[in-house]
């Protein structure tokens, strides 16, 4: 609903052909062309497909930002010549997403800015532009003959999505089915992408020839930003539509208008940003791009011309990349704390898993291990569908790993127990979840349930193995306060415990001396027992402080032993006379 | 010449092939002694180690007294890793204040009483503090021990308390514990946990009725516990009387304990039944636990204990079973 209206938010080439235009009121277009399709639009869905799409770009950088509403931002520096280069990458990225059922649009420039705007607002050229030539384009052709809109000035939610012979619209509060991300750029050599949904999913489109993929694509050679962006409109340096409207009106259109205008008085007429957006694009500002993901330290992937499903041939790739992972961290000294394994699935789908490792891990056969041990304890949940085409290993969390000396005796060291242990609890926490691996540290309350805390053991162990290397920094991050293995207790006569605990006691029916004797007899689990021996009572007050309705009763424990020998832990509930009449009896633990 | 060199590699063929079938190259016969002269004995010098041992409660309310005698075992196992002096000051403390137990003194089995350099029970007095400088406790001092239940089990039977630990003699330390959401998951976590050379001893705890081992699983945890050389224990919640490749299968039921000087609860004691043994005959024994020496008393019969004592008493020769 804008001003009272549905409008349209987005349209795909057909109803674009028909004339209709972003922003026109349903109505209106109803009445002209009575056969629209219309979809509500869906916000969430865009931004969720927009993420995925920033999550498969993965696969060629690791640095992918989103840039709502509709593009995904790559910092392709370096990473070209593993796909072949410039054009092929762009033609790769425009195919695969075109397999997805999305068109993209992609400009490759020095600049996010520059890229950002020649994706959007560029014209392809008839053929990819061959770096060394940088005069060689025309970037002005073709604007009329594409059958992809043509730039709609002020915003890119409009991208028309052509879908069957229907003419099928959005509106606005209305948006596409396929919505229409966009756009990337990356600080140096940048890439803007731009996809627009092309029809439903896998509509079954003849596959797109090169020449149709290169029409898609604009790349600006290095350091000709200035001739790149000469012709775009104005709204390519991403100003507000005031500003842009400002401009049109002392009749600056273009971006070539502006660049040999003093600086002085463009400064003193418009807004601050307007030169900075110049800046930025024209490279003389630097602007950074926010990765999705931070990139890790170390990495390892492989690609796979056919995709690959079965398991065993994951858990395989899994130890190969592990090798090259294993090897990078331990020529640096450094092992890894968090392993992140992504299968990216041909349909565009990007599985991640994560495994942790209480002490810094760089040896090959135990990150497979743990990998290996949490693919098996997810069982079905993580499915390959028609296969993994990429597997990626990264290191995103790392630490100091100093090489230690292993024995040849058959009585291994202390430092050999350690690291076994430690895979041991990182082997389980891997397939059962670290919380599940715990350890019992004493705490520094009298209160019998929260006596004694279960600590994941996969973090004290990190606390302890630190100590065992003197890197005090990990010992303060795993363990906040006090040394952990440290009982908390003070006291020298402790009282006796039971070996076992029920976290919730248990209700029984007990025949006591009143006011606060121990039970003579006492029912539990249907079955009546008789007390030969009692110690006791052992009074605990519950903390009162933190009790503001005054409802925690004093506990009276009494140790119990029956005529079978079985010894219990019994508690009255409440002070007979003072604080209840009718006191509740409840068993909370057994002894040996 | 020839002969000779023909006796040494038969003999280191032999030895080659023992090792094999060991497994882990340990030698063969090394167990974890109960400190029972007679029961040791039987036993073929304790509890083997590198196999696996069953533990059932006699009854459901003898669970208590068939967890408490895992948990000894375990104290023990870590008490001959070396890990003698790790307990927490709480406990030696109690050690300081407690008068000797009567029943240490007083009524010693011949079998105990005939023991030759077994540590004096601890004595009363302020000096025991400076006998025992307070202990470094680095857990990597040496090996640890794991505990696996099942999550439905903590309903029937509650969940391992820390303080309890430490007062049955268990360095807390070196206890590490694994909630498990399918007994299945425990079977697997608990083969893993016996190949693992750095961990003494694994007690897993199986709750259901139903059987969910099968001999498959139990063979390969045998297998997996001969590979890694530490204490295999099956705690099962009741008692299974299918075939399993365990070495022992013990009962265990809780029996009235001594009373201390001041007329409350001494030492806990329980009936030991060994049900069966690939190593020797059964029988069954009345045990108590000192938490401070870490080691197991064998308990003269008294009058309430006369329905134990039909099967004979503890020390006396015991049946034999065959098969």
């Amino acid at each position: 609903m804008v001003k009272g209206a549905l409008r349209i938010a987005a349209m795909n080439d057909a109803a674009a052909r028909l004339g209709l235009t972003v922003g026109t009121a349903l109505a209106d277009a109803r009445a002209r062309h009575p056969a629209l399709e219309v979809a509500p639009s869906d916000p969430a869905a865009d931004q969720g497909l927009l993420e995925a799409i920033a999550d498969w770009c993965d696969r060629y950088t690791p640095l992918a930002g989103i840039d709502a509403p509709a593009g995904v931002m790559l910092d392709v520096t370096g990473c070209t010549h593993l796909f072949g280069g410039e054009a092929a990458l762009a033609r790769d990225i425009v195919t695969r997403l075109a397999a997805q059922g999305l068109r993209a649009r992609v400009g490759i420039a020095d600049t996010p800015s520059c890229a950002w705007a020649v994706a959007r607002y560029g014209v392809w050229a008839d053929m990819p532009v061959i770096r060394g030539e940088p005069k060689g384009r025309s970037l002005t052709s073709k604007l009329a003959g594409t059958d992809s809109p043509s730039p709609l000035p002020g915003g890119e939610r409009s991208r028309a999505q052509r879908a069957g012979e229907g003419g099928r619209t959005s509106t606005d509060g209305f948006e596409p089915p396929h919505p229409t991300p966009s756009v990337s750029t990356s600080p140096r050599r940048g890439e803007v992408e731009e996809a627009t949904s092309a029809g439903s999913m896998y509509s079954g489109r003849a596959p797109a020839s090169r020449n149709d993929e290169d029409r898609h694509v604009v790349i600006v050679p290095p350091g000709a930003m200035r001739e790149a962006l000469a012709p775009l409109p104005l709204a390519a340096l991403r100003l507000d539509p005031e500003t842009v409207a400002a401009l049109a009106d002392v009749g600056l259109n273009r971006i070539a208008d502006v660049l040999d205008l003093p600086r002085a008085t463009l400064a003193a007429r418009f807004d601050a940003s307007f030169l900075r957006r110049l800046d930025q694009a024209l490279g003389r500002e630097d602007e950074p791009i926010t990765p999705k993901r931070p990139a890790p330290s170390y990495m390892a992937e492989q690609h796979f011309a056919e995709p690959i499903a079965r398991e065993r041939d994951v858990l395989g790739t899994i130890a190969r990349l592990s090798i090259r992972l294993g090897y990078a961290m331990e020529a640096r000294g450094e092992g890894a704390r968090l392993i992140e394994l992504a299968l990216f699935r041909t349909d565009g789908k990007v599985h991640r898993l994560a495994v942790g490792a209480g002490a810094p891990v760089h040896e090959a056969n135990r990150i497979s291990r743990l990998f290996a041990d949490r693919l098996a304890g997810l069982g079905e949940a993580c499915d390959p569908g028609f296969g993994y085409d990429l597997v990626r290993l990264s290191a995103p969390v790392t630490e100091r790993c100093a090489p230690v000396q292993t024995s040849l005796a058959a009585d291994h060291g202390a430092a050999d127990h350690a690291g076994e242990l430690g895979h041991l609890v990182d082997r389980l926490g891997a397939r059962f979840g670290l919380r599940r691996v715990t350890r019992l540290v004493p705490q520094d309350t009298h209160i019998p349930e929260f006596a004694v805390a279960a600590v994941p053991a996969h973090a004290h162990l990190a606390c302890a193995a630190s100590r065992l290397r003197g890197a005090a920094e990990v010992q303060a991050k795993a363990v906040p306060e006090r040394d952990a293995t440290e009982p908390a207790t003070q006291d020298t006569l402790a009282p006796a415990r039971p070996a076992r605990l029920f976290a919730r006691p248990e209700r029984i029916e007990a025949i006591a001396e009143v006011p606060d004797g121990p039970p003579v007899r006492f029912r539990w689990r249907r079955v009546l027992h008789e007390v030969t021996a009692a110690e006791g009572p052992e009074r605990i007050a519950l903390e009162w402080w933190r009790d503001a309705a005054g409802s925690a009763l004093t506990r009276d424990y009494f140790r119990i032993e029956t005529r079978a020998g079985m010894r219990v832990w019994l508690y009255r509930e409440g002070l007979y006379g003072r604080e209840t009449d009718a006191p509740r009896w409840f068993l909370h633990g057994l002894f040996g | 010449m020839l002969h000779h060199a023909d006796e040494i590699l038969l003999a280191l063929r032999r030895r080659v092939a023992a090792i094999e079938v060991q497994g882990a190259g340990r030698p063969a016969g090394r167990g974890l002694a109960l400190g029972i002269g007679a029961l040791d004995r039987m036993l073929g010098g304790g509890l083997a180690l590198g196999a696996l041992h069953e533990i059932t409660p006699a009854a459901p309310s003898d669970f208590g007294a068939a967890v408490s005698f895992a948990l000894a075992l375990l104290a023990r196992a870590l008490a001959a890793e070396g890990a003698g002096e790790s307990l927490s000051p709480a406990i030696r403390g109690r050690a300081v204040f407690l008068p000797p137990d009567p029943a240490a003194g007083q009524s010693l089995s011949p079998a105990i009483r005939g023991r030759a350099g077994s540590p004096p029970p601890p004595a009363a007095g302020q000096n025991q503090r400076n006998k025992f400088p307070l202990p470094r406790r680095d857990i990597h001092a040496g090996r640890a021990v794991l505990w696996i239940e099942p999550e439905a089990a903590e309903f029937e039977g509650g969940a391992l308390y820390g303080p309890g630990l430490e007062l049955l003699g268990l360095p807390l330390a070196r206890v590490i514990g694994l909630r498990v959401a399918h007994e299945r998951d425990g079977a697997w976590a608990m083969e893993e946990a016996l190949r693992c050379r750095a961990i003494a001893a694994v007690v897993g705890e199986f709750a259901r009725e139903k059987n969910t081992l099968d001999l498959t699983m139990l063979r390969r945890l045998a297998l997996a516990a001969g590979e890694g050389g530490g204490l295999g224990l099956l705690l099962r919640h009741y008692a299974c009387p299918l075939p399993s490749p365990a070495m022992t299968r013990s009962e265990i039921a809780a029996a009235p304990g001594a009373r201390d000087a001041f007329g409350g609860l001494g030492r806990p004691a329980i009936v030991l039944s060994l049900v069966r043994n690939r190593r020797g005959p059964t029988g069954r024994w009345l045990l108590s636990w000192d938490c401070h020496e870490r080691a197991f008393h064998s308990v003269p019969l008294s009058l309430d204990l006369a329905p134990a004592a039909a099967h004979g008493p503890p020390d006396a020769a015991p049946r034999v079973r065959t098969g």
